[in-house]
């Protein structure tokens, strides 16, 4: 059960309609002639918690602040690190100073030159209020060592620092130095980017408007991942917030609204003849996965874990919370990525093995004790991968209860230590960041999401993060996927997918982990 | 001279139980002569059958899972299809009535009980009035569901905590209701002449005032049944009621409401059941106030 397995021929054509479909978008130079001007509406189901692209790692805000704002360095479309609005870096020997050498004349959107006293003060505001300050710490200062140029002294030479460094997930973006003192969520939201904020109505919208003073960056041929040259054609374009997904679709369908950020997979069937609209799949987009708590009884006993695992029906799980977009996989990566770690943990895949389970949670001494399950109704896979968890965990004689919050309370009550043993997360961007991103939200300094840290895999990211090579890190990532499947902490449950949709007189859209949406127009 | 009267008495409470009789048998006849509580009370038969035979009649187990038939249109199968989790629909709302009477039940109950308790409580003790009724008035200034909605958000989502919200939300129209009764029945001749004997208050409240003041509650009470079938198919619908997997109807119609357009016999099926129950509650309702109130029987006679 190792491979990977496609649901069924539907899912397959469908499929080859994506690909189609992101095959004509994206052909360069085609015959396609672009249209400056107009307006687009794309649609999400929650509001953004914040416009202050350093303080939030929530998808929500950064599917509009990748639009406003840029950084010096972030992933391309194949997820390597490359200079945006930096012009380039130089490394020394030793990986203890950083050079960066600026990008000349690019401006915010205030009309302001960002030269190197912005960075340096966007820099310093993000280990204060940055998400993921701690992506900053193995940097000992910032110097200012020329108008476009800046200096970071590190603390000990870390390998996989400019990866770290790129990372959108709370980016570390450039924001004008007058902003530097401003609280979390309290800049005035002014960027670099293609397209400039015009305001924002909590439950309804937010709008962005054409940034006129613009500078591409002509390095490139086009646009590529977070950064390239980005051409920005439509006048406006409003973010609206629609929860329902059903009242989504009929606005798509209604031609109300332009791109949706994600449609459900029956309602993609159903368009999939329809000319006006046009499918776009993303896969992989999340690990599903199920988190315990190693902190409290019975989920602080390995053998119970265990059991849990060998209890999970992995194919019914992502085949329900999915509506049928996913491919099964045991790896703490996407297949055939960098850091593959192959066929480890394989054995304990899929194997819905009730007996097994039983008799693992014997030898768990295991008496019947509630089995908590955290989920939320705001993420539809969150509640639906639940309550199959919970049905196979029944089977298997686990007295699993389902505790169904909204989101943000799930997140305040999984950040306690007690009053839950299992939380349902799709994690998204994590796997997108690669191996190091990753670990890191399962290890030490950072809480890991399944409460009590674990010596052996804290010990196994640091050795990560101070490899040296890709071949060293491959080989230590294949420890850390052996750990994951010694301490079944979290149960990897499949990879998911998204799909979006979007008119069909959208173009140049070019599904990726934001929704760009410069190099877009309708026609 | 002593057997005599005896048996003079024995005579006399035989008559009048022969009359009690004859009274109740009146009363049931013309009840079930009132075509809308009969076809009202054949809708909430059917439904407690279906709601206790559950697990005879329902074809699958009501959170059986099978990810091979997600999203199966009705058919000989699965006569009402299945939901996004593979589930029979049929079977769903099968136990889904369980949870709905389950629900309504223990709300009447304890409305009831409450209702009565402050409703008479506020109408016999005068100083208690202003500040019950009072107290009330502030509850019935949110608007019914509402408040149900917020109560239910704030105790978290379970069976019981829909049945305490629905109390809560329910008992004050139920006592005003008690309390108006009461407050005329008190005035009544035979409860002075109650007092006049020396009744204690206990046995004047039960034997005397309640006893005939019952009539508007028992109405009100298939009302408040048949709302909080509703407001719990609200509250499960808004994810404030029995958490998932548990079938009720409103988290039927919940699990099929981005499917509307795709599966919409997950919505639909639940809606009918709900709307079909309901009907039959207010339709008994309705022929139970008709026969129990005297104004109306008068005039029907009179008719």
């Amino acid at each position: 059960m190792t491979g990977l397995h496609r649901i069924s021929a539907l899912m397959r054509t469908l499929f080859t309609v994506g690909m189609v479909a992101i095959a004509a978008a994206i052909a360069p130079g085609s015959s396609e002639a672009q249209t400056k001007g107009g307006e687009l509406v794309f649609v999400q189901g929650s509001n953004p918690p914040s416009l202050d692209a350093m303080s939030t790692s929530s998808q929500a805000s950064r599917n509009i602040n990748m639009n406003i704002y840029e950084t010096l360095y972030g992933f391309s479309e194949d997820v390597n690190p490359i200079p945006i609005l930096a012009e380039g870096v130089e490394i020394s020997d030793d990986g203890l100073t950083y050079v960066f050498t600026l990008r000349q004349g690019v401006k915010f959107h205030n009309g302001k030159e960002m030269t190197a006293r912005d960075v340096k003060a966007s820099l310093e505001r993000y280990r204060k209020v940055g998400a993921t300050a701690n992506l900053l710490s193995p940097v000992k200062d910032i110097e200012i060592t020329g108008d476009y140029e800046v200096t970071f002294h590190m603390e000990a030479a870390t390998p996989t620092f400019l990866e770290a460094f790129s990372s959108p997930r709370a980016p570390a973006v450039i924001i004008p130095e007058e902003d530097a003192d401003t609280e979390a969520g309290k800049n005035s939201f002014v960027g670099t980017g293609p397209y400039k904020f015009v305001e924002y109505v909590p439950d309804s919208h937010v709008t962005l408007e054409r940034f006129d003073d613009y500078t591409a960056d002509t390095r490139y041929e086009g646009m590529d991942g977070f950064g390239g040259k980005k051409t920005a054609w439509l006048d406006k374009v409003t973010f609206r917030i629609i929860p329902e997904p059903g009242a989504q679709v009929a606005a798509l369908e209604a031609g109300e609204v332009h791109v949706l950020e994600q449609i459900p997979m029956p309602a993609a069937r159903r368009l999939e003849s329809n000319e006006d609209i046009t499918l776009y799949e993303n896969m992989p987009w999340a690990f599903t996965t199920f988190i315990m708590n190693l902190n409290v009884p019975p989920t602080d006993n390995v053998k119970f874990r265990e059991a849990v695992q060998v209890a999970i029906n992995m194919e019914e799980v992502m085949a329900i919370s999915s509506e049928g977009l996913y491919q099964l996989n045991h790896r703490w990566q996407y297949p055939g990525s960098t850091y593959d770690p192959g066929d480890i943990g394989a054995e304990y895949y899929n194997l819905a093995d009730v007996d097994r389970a039983k008799a693992l949670l014997e030898e768990a001494g295991y008496n019947g004790e509630e089995f908590v399950i955290l989920t939320d109704s705001n993420i539809p896979q969150h509640g639906k991968s639940a309550v199959v968890i919970a049905e196979n965990l029944k089977a298997a004689g686990i007295n699993a209860v389902i505790n169904q919050v909204d989101w943000p309370t799930a997140l305040n009550i999984r950040m306690q230590d007690e009053g839950w043993n299992g939380w349902t997360l799709q994690m998204g961007i994590e796997p997108f960041l690669g191996p190091v991103g990753l670990i890191a939200t399962l290890t030490s300094p950072a809480r890991p999401h399944f409460v009590k840290p674990d010596p052996e895999l804290d010990a196994l990211y640091q050795e990560l993060i101070s490899g040296t090579t890709v071949e060293a890190r491959q080989e230590t990532f294949k420890k850390i996927q052996q750990r994951m499947y010694e301490l079944f902490a979290v149960v990897k449950v499949g990879d998911s997918g998204l799909m979006q949709a979007a008119r069909s007189n959208v173009k140049g859209f070019k599904p990726y982990r934001y929704p760009r949406v410069n190099d877009l127009w309708i026609e | 001279m002593k057997a005599e009267a005896d048996i003079a008495d024995l005579s006399i409470t035989e008559q009048a139980a022969a009359a009690r009789r004859r009274r109740r048998v009146e009363f049931v006849k013309r009840l079930y002569g009132h075509r809308s509580f009969l076809v009202g009370s054949v809708i909430l038969a059917l439904f407690t059958l279906t709601a206790i035979f559950a697990g005879v009649l329902a074809p699958y187990g009501p959170t059986d899972i099978n990810y091979r038939f997600i999203l199966y249109p009705p058919s000989a199968e699965h006569w009402l299809g299945t939901d996004g989790f593979g589930r029979d629909i049929l079977s769903r709302i099968v136990y889904g009535t369980r949870v709905s009477l389950r629900i309504g039940l223990m709300t009447v109950l304890f409305t009831g009980i409450l209702g009565t308790l402050l409703g008479t409580l506020a109408s016999y003790v005068n100083w208690l009035d202003g500040l019950i009724m009072r107290g009330l008035d502030g509850l019935m200034a949110f608007p019914g569901v509402l408040l149900a909605i917020a109560l239910a958000a704030a105790l978290g989502p379970s069976e019981i905590n829909a049945v305490i919200a629905l109390t809560v939300t329910f008992t004050p129209r139920t006592a005003r209701i008690v309390r108006a009764s009461v407050l005329v029945v008190k005035k009544m001749q035979f409860v002075e002449a109650a007092h006049a004997i020396g009744a204690g208050h206990g046995r004047i409240v039960f034997r005397y005032i309640l006893a005939n003041a019952l009539s508007p509650l028992i109405v009100q009470l298939t009302f408040v049944f048949a709302v909080s079938i509703i407001a719990e198919a609200i509250l499960s619908f808004l994810g404030v009621g029995p958490p998932p997997p548990a079938p009720s109807l409103g988290n039927i119609i919940a699990d099929g409401r981005s499917y509307i357009q795709e599966a919409w016999w997950i919505a639909v099926f639940p809606g009918l059941v709900i709307m079909i129950g309901v009907l039959g509650l207010n339709l008994m309702g309705d022929g139970l106030r008709d026969v129990l109130d005297p104004r109306q029987r008068a005039s029907l006679e009179r008719g």
